[in-house]
């Protein structure tokens, strides 16, 4: 676990040195460069010694609209006008606080929710070379969750019936009954995944939690494992019984530090209530698990690419096939579900098929958790019933548009699922409905955008996002992001040219065609969708 | 039921193709005859599809790369339509925006297959034959480039790629690499580890921004490549070629073929693509009883090998003429000397040296300075790495065969492990124990039977410019002997680094750590190519139990270095002067100055100097002015002695009263004149008759050269120029308080 190592030599030093590095090489028995190659690709590691102060500002469109460039601006005059030297500004990816933008990170710790002045404070301190308390954030959405099938005081329930049952074929039957999908946005059958585990033939394989939560927007998950812990470490103890894997690893962003510690907490205590450890619940079968803290990245969160950094590996995705339902972790079998997916195991084993089918609303099944942020009056985290409409949640979770202005679009997925006009804000959340609108419905991390918001800006700074968090692996995501990036940038000053379309056409379908993994075939959906529903928006942008 | 089939049968572009399972349909297509571009590709590489130029359309949502994927029964696969051709067009368009065009390889051969793709794609104009060459430019008919412009506003938010930034690196001194032409296939990467296990180039960095990269991001002379040339020969585009300019012949001599160089032994291992690369730059050459090979201070560029026969190693230039304390001088001054001895101070306190390291296997003895060299020994090593003048004359001493190399060549044999392991074999051999005796300190160790178990234990270590051998504050595990090169002994002080010592081929360090089991009390880096011989603390310790003597006297010595680390320590400036910082003068412990309002320029300062030193003198009366004070140009002793780095017969040298000596066997090559900043080293010349190396029992007059400096006059009390000055106008002062008390005066 070089990625784990790097972290200890991290901590120790502030930055990993060179010396540490040959020495990690030395003590795993690979190439100097490997580790080299490994702690330049994470930003979570330091290769040179770390500033006085490290203040970066989210970047990202949901902080982007409501002042992040203001902030930026500002913590920039504050730096400056104190002449002291030595201290890092710059800009950071989506810390997963968009219910509390603009976000900050202070050294590498998350400030959101607060005034612009509280914001300065904490900078001027950190430039006064202080030391910052972090700030810790409670449960932000409001209880009592149907994805929690117990009441107080209980837990588990449906992992001690299935290990006294052991009716592992029955619970992927109502796993497929009830038609769970991948959460995390790509909607695969999630009893499909589990049968195919289950299936291969092998002593060793793993059940991955991915809570690595890193697209722009994106904060439910935040929640869940603030709140209802104690359902994903079932969940995958679940699936550990059902595949017959012995390890569960739960991949979790180096920036959420409190669901590091709220997951370790619970993990612990199952340890020691006997649900975990070499008898899993009384099953008679082995099944361990722990958390593992990301290096940081999006893209890890592409299912191979997290693998890979888990095996302390560069974390670029793999090629596929083979997928890792085959070939995962350490080329073994691998469950990898996201921390809602998981979630909702107990509640389909404990309240039945039916009862989580008859969450849904309008015509679609089930429950999802969304965040939803931008320019509406009270961001946060909701439980939904599948089938809400993006009307309901814009105006009557989250309490409508600031400054009661008009909806001017709303993205139904982060950047991934573009941008889509207030004129389709009634369409429910549905995985068919919103692929048939040329949409996703994507991880359920909804962004309002009023009236008077430049589009193309927008679009512009989400590949930006992408550009930035591309691994770099394959050709069209490496250079076609920027190249985007570059066309976009030119456009947004209002220097577009006319065939400039065509080569976004152009690049948008190499993009989609041929980048490796999901990354690089989303990078053109901000800009395409713009071009389909905005598309005098970016006529006005043409010299 | 069917038994697995160990075949798989598909369609490509309507053609049924069978294969055995595992093909990847890339493979399929091209044993059918179907050409699919690539470029991250390459057998026998593993494929890794990352370029994406050989994507195929299998019917899946989205295009497979088919170097990677494997063939499957029943798949349809297209490799060719107008979609598909317009996404490779896209992708090599892409990375001929960031790629010059013509790249050195496209210049050299046409070979650069993105520029091949390119002009295929019609993107670029072939390249016309026997037109001039264009410049290399970056260009995109609708890609904005990056490698052209900077500074475009476009471009001011982000930032260029870490290629371009990177730009080109000649360290290698046979391989050129140009970040700027790499497309990121990884093919070198592969080429390193996969196909030859050397584990040097990686990729480093993410996204955009992502490069190769050697070992920890170093150039590509300092890192640990082998100069295989595998990753050349992989290299799809001129991000990695032959250094056109590392063909430089050696004139005299045969001239080896690959095939030749294979069958000597110490070649075998290396790439022949390397060796073909380099014909010319290695020779045989073939001389009498009797004939010179090179001579002690001539420059050079080249290293000998001995194949067959024996050669003498001895120094030609007289003894003396440097340190005249032993002589006996005739001058007025001089007479009186012994009225004026007030120190009792040895000047040679560190005990004598027996022994003038050169850069050969063998060292020389002081008193009979002549050695043998024998099959298989290499010489000229730091003449041909460092250019640093040749340190003796080496004679055949009967009919030999001689390799003569350059640089490149003699490199990649030090990377040789079969090479390497027969000089450290006859090293351990031959001269481990005559090394370890040449060490004044360790003159005792004459014991065979410890030398032969010693022999076996010791680690013979290589280290590049710049690297650390030790770093202060570590734990001490070993005790080091320099075998070649020179160090520089460093402590880092809350002002900046100290330089406390250079130390070179015959001296040592470590054993102050081992002795008290303290930390390191300074950092030891190598300053050239250097080799040592690293004595682990459980031998070094067996080494104190078996010589009962040596722990005291070590003991001793060690504690004279730490006085004067102490010393030096405290003598470093904590204030900052900033004329005195300007010329230099912060690093002088000690200065000759000449008061001028009260010098009359009778010159007595001089004619004394020069009494005291066999009739030349070391003062020259002019120098830089400070105040109403004349600087004379006389040895300031800096605390950074950069004259001391690279002597290639150790002779200059640092002494315990921190004095700049320089040894009575200087050999005249004026290396140290030239790197003293202040020119206040001089060579002078004198005439002697010595013996003609090429013709035996004949001497002959020459004039020769040496090196002085002020020696302070340290065996007297005061200097002679001090003493002599009738007007009280010559003073040696310490430096740094004199010139503190003089600007607080000043105030």
């Amino acid at each position: 676990m070089l990625c784990r190592q790097l972290y200890e030599v991290q901590e120790k030093y502030g930055y990993v040195p060179e010396k540490e590095m040959r020495e990690l090489a030395r003590r795993n028995g690979i190439p100097v460069y490997e580790v080299f190659g490994v702690a330049t690709f994470y930003p979570g590691y330091r290769t040179s010694p770390p500033p006085k102060a490290s203040i970066n500002v989210c970047r990202d469109f949901p902080c982007h609209l409501r002042g992040a460039p203001k902030l930026r601006q500002k913590i920039e005059d504050l730096v400056r006008e104190s002449g002291v030297p030595g201290i890092e500004l710059g800009g950071v990816s989506c810390l997963g606080q968009c219910d509390g933008s603009p976000a900050v990170q202070i050294n590498d710790a998350s400030y959101a929710r607060k005034s612009e002045d509280e914001i300065l404070k904490l900078v001027q301190e950190a430039i006064a070379g202080k030391k910052i308390a972090e700030q810790h954030f409670g449960p932000m959405a409001k209880g009592p969750f149907k994805t929690n099938p117990y009441p107080e005081g209980e837990k588990y329930g449906a992992l001690k019936a299935l290990a006294k049952s052991k009716d592992f074929e029955g619970v992927i039957a109502q796993l497929k009954a009830a038609n769970l999908k991948g959460m995390g946005g790509a909607g695969f059958p999630t009893g499909v995944k589990w049968e195919g585990v289950r299936k291969c033939q092998n002593d060793e394989k793993y059940v991955v939690c991915n809570a690595d939560e890193a697209e722009v927007a994106t904060f439910k998950d935040r929640e869940i494992m603030k709140s209802l812990p104690h359902l994903v470490v079932e969940g995958m103890a679940i699936a550990a019984l059902v595949t017959g894997a012995t390890q569960g690893y739960i991949y979790i962003r180096h920036e959420y530090h409190d669901q590091i510690h709220s997951m370790d907490e619970e993990i612990k205590r199952a340890r020691e209530a006997g649900i975990l450890g070499k008898d899993c619940c009384g099953s008679g079968q082995k099944y361990d698990m722990e958390v593992f803290v990301s290096p940081g990245g999006y893209v890890q969160g592409e299912e191979s690419a997290l693998l890979e950094a888990i095996e302390g590996k560069r974390g670029q995705p793999r090629v596929k096939p083979p997928f890792p339902v085959f070939v995962g972790l350490w080329g073994k079998p691998t469950v990898i579900n996201n921390v809602e997916t998981l979630a909702y195991v107990p509640a389909i084993l404990v309240k039945g098929v039916d009862w989580f089918k008859g969450q849904g609303k309008n015509g679609s099944e089930g429950l999802k958790w969304i965040g939803v942020s931008g320019h509406v009056k009270n961001p946060g985290v909701f439980e939904v019933p599948m089938g809400t409409t993006y009307r309901e949640a814009i105006y009557d979770l989250a309490g409508g548009i600031l400054g009661d202005k008009k909806l001017k679009g709303f993205a139904p997925s982060g950047p991934s699922g573009g941008f889509l006009p207030a004129s389709m804000v009634d369409l429910s959340m549905d995985w068919k409905k919103m692929a048939d609108a040329g949409s996703m419905l994507g991880s359920g991390a909804i962004v309002a955008i009023a009236e008077g918001t430049d589009l193309v800006e927008l679009a512009l700074n989400a590949t930006q996002f992408y550009r930035n968090e591309s691994c770099g692996k394959c050709v069209p995501c490496r250079v076609g992001s920027q190249k985007l990036v570059d066309l976009l940038h030119r456009m947004a000053k209002k220097e577009g040219k006319r065939e400039d379309f065509e080569t976004i056409q152009r690049l948008s379908d190499t993009m989609l065609m041929t980048s490796i993994c999901g990354l690089g075939q989303v990078v053109s959906a901000p800009i395409d969708s713009v071009l389909k529903h905005f598309k005098g928006e970016v006529d006005a942008k043409i010299k | 039921m069917n038994a697995p089939s160990a075949t798989v049968t598909l369609t490509i572009d309507g053609k049924d193709v069978t294969v055995p399972k595992g093909t990847t349909i890339w493979e399929a297509a091209q044993g059918n005859g179907i050409d699919v571009p690539v470029l991250c590709h390459k057998p026998p590489l593993n494929p890794v599809g990352v370029c994406r130029v050989c994507v195929v359309d299998v019917g899946a949502r989205v295009f497979a790369a088919s170097c990677v994927r494997e063939a499957e029964n029943g798949m349809k696969v297209t490799t060719s339509h107008e979609r598909l051709e317009r996404n490779r067009k896209t992708l090599v368009e892409m990375l001929l925006a960031d790629h010059p065009a013509p790249c050195e390889k496209h210049k050299q051969t046409h070979t650069c297959e993105l520029e091949k793709l390119g002009e295929r794609y019609g993107i670029l104009q072939p390249l016309a034959a026997g037109a001039p060459v264009p410049e290399p430019r970056f260009w995109s008919p609708t890609f904005m480039s990056r490698g052209v412009a900077p500074d475009d506003a476009h471009f001011a938010e982000d930032q260029s790629p870490r290629r371009l930034q990177k730009g080109t690196d000649f360290s290698n001194p046979s391989i050129a690499i140009d970040h700027r032409a790499c497309i990121l296939c990884d093919r070198c990467v592969r080429a390193c580890t996969e196909v030859k296990h050397n584990n040097v180039i990686g990729r480093m960095g993410k996204g955009y921004s992502a490069s190769i990269s050697f070992d920890v991001n170093l150039p590509m002379g300092g890192s640990s490549c082998v100069n295989c040339g595998e990753c050349m020969i992989s290299c799809p585009t001129g991000a990695i070629t032959s250094r056109q300019e590392a063909g430089v012949q050696l004139e005299t001599g045969d001239k080896l073929t690959v095939d030749e160089m294979l069958q000597i032994p110490i070649f075998q291992g290396i790439s022949s693509e390397f060796l073909k690369r380099n014909e010319g730059s290695v020779v045989r050459r073939k001389f009498k009883k009797g004939d010179v090979i090179c001579r002690e201070g001539e420059f050079g560029s080249t290293a000998f090998y001995l194949l067959k026969g024996t050669a003498d190693v001895f120094l030609t230039t007289p003894m003396a003429h440097v340190k005249s304390d032993k002589k006996q001088s005739a001058g007025f001054f001089s007479k009186f000397k012994h009225l004026l001895a007030g120190k009792k101070e040895d000047p040679r306190e560190e005990g004598e040296r027996k022994f003038i390291p050169i850069d050969a296997p063998v060292d020389l003895s002081l008193d009979n300075p002549i050695a043998k060299l024998n099959e298989g020994d290499l010489f000229g090593e730091m003449t041909c790495l460092t250019f640093q003048p040749r340190s003796a004359t080496v004679r055949a001493a009967e009919d030999c065969e001689m390799l003569e190399m350059l640089r490149s060549v003699l490199q990649v044999l030090q990377k040789n492990k079969k090479f390497r392991d027969q000089l450290d074999a006859n090293y351990r051999e031959r001269a481990l124990g005559q090394h370890l005796r040449s060490v004044p300190i360790f003159s005792a160790i004459d014991d065979p039977k410890f030398i032969d178990q010693l022999k076996a234990r010791v680690e013979l270590l290589h280290y590049d410019p710049g690297q650390p051998i030790i770093r202060e504050g570590e734990e001490g595990d070993a005790f080091y002997l320099i075998r070649v090169g020179c160090v520089k002994v460093s402590k880092s002080l809350p002002g900046g680094e100290m330089v406390l010592s250079y130390l070179s081929r015959g001296e040592y360090f470590g054993e102050m750590a081992l002795l008290d089991r303290s930390p390191r009390m300074a950092s030891v880096i190598a300053l050239d190519h250097v080799e040592v011989v690293r004595i682990r603390k459980t031998d070094f310790d067996f080494m104190l139990g078996w010589f009962e003597d040596l722990r005291p006297k070590l003991e001793a010595e060690a504690k004279k270095r730490k006085e004067m680390t102490e010393r030096m320590t405290r003598m470093a400036p904590s204030t900052s002067l900033d004329d005195f910082l300007a010329q230099g003068l912060m690093h002088a412990q000690s200065l000759l100055l000449l008061d001028l309002e009260r010098c009359v320029r009778c010159d007595e300062c001089v004619r004394a100097c020069s009494d005291a030193h066999d009739g030349v003198t070391r003062l020259v009366r002019e120098g830089l002015r400070f105040d109403k004070y004349l600087v004379a140009t006389s040895c300031r002793s800096c605390l950074d002695p950069l004259c001391m780095v690279g002597c290639p017969v150790g002779s200059i040298r640092r002494k315990e009263s921190l004095e700049v000596i320089i040894e009575d066997w200087c050999i005249g090559c004026g290396l140290c004149a030239q790197q003293c900043p202040y020119g206040n080293i001089n060579m002078h010349e004198f005439e002697s008759n010595k013996a003609d190396p090429s013709q035996p029992g004949v001497k002959k007059a020459t004039v020769d050269r040496k090196a002085t400096l002020c020696d302070l006059c340290t065996d007297l009390k005061e200097p002679s120029c001090v003493y002599a000055c009738p007007h009280d106008a010559a003073h040696r002062v310490n430096a740094r308080e004199f010139f503190t008390d003089l600007t607080i005066k000043q105030g």
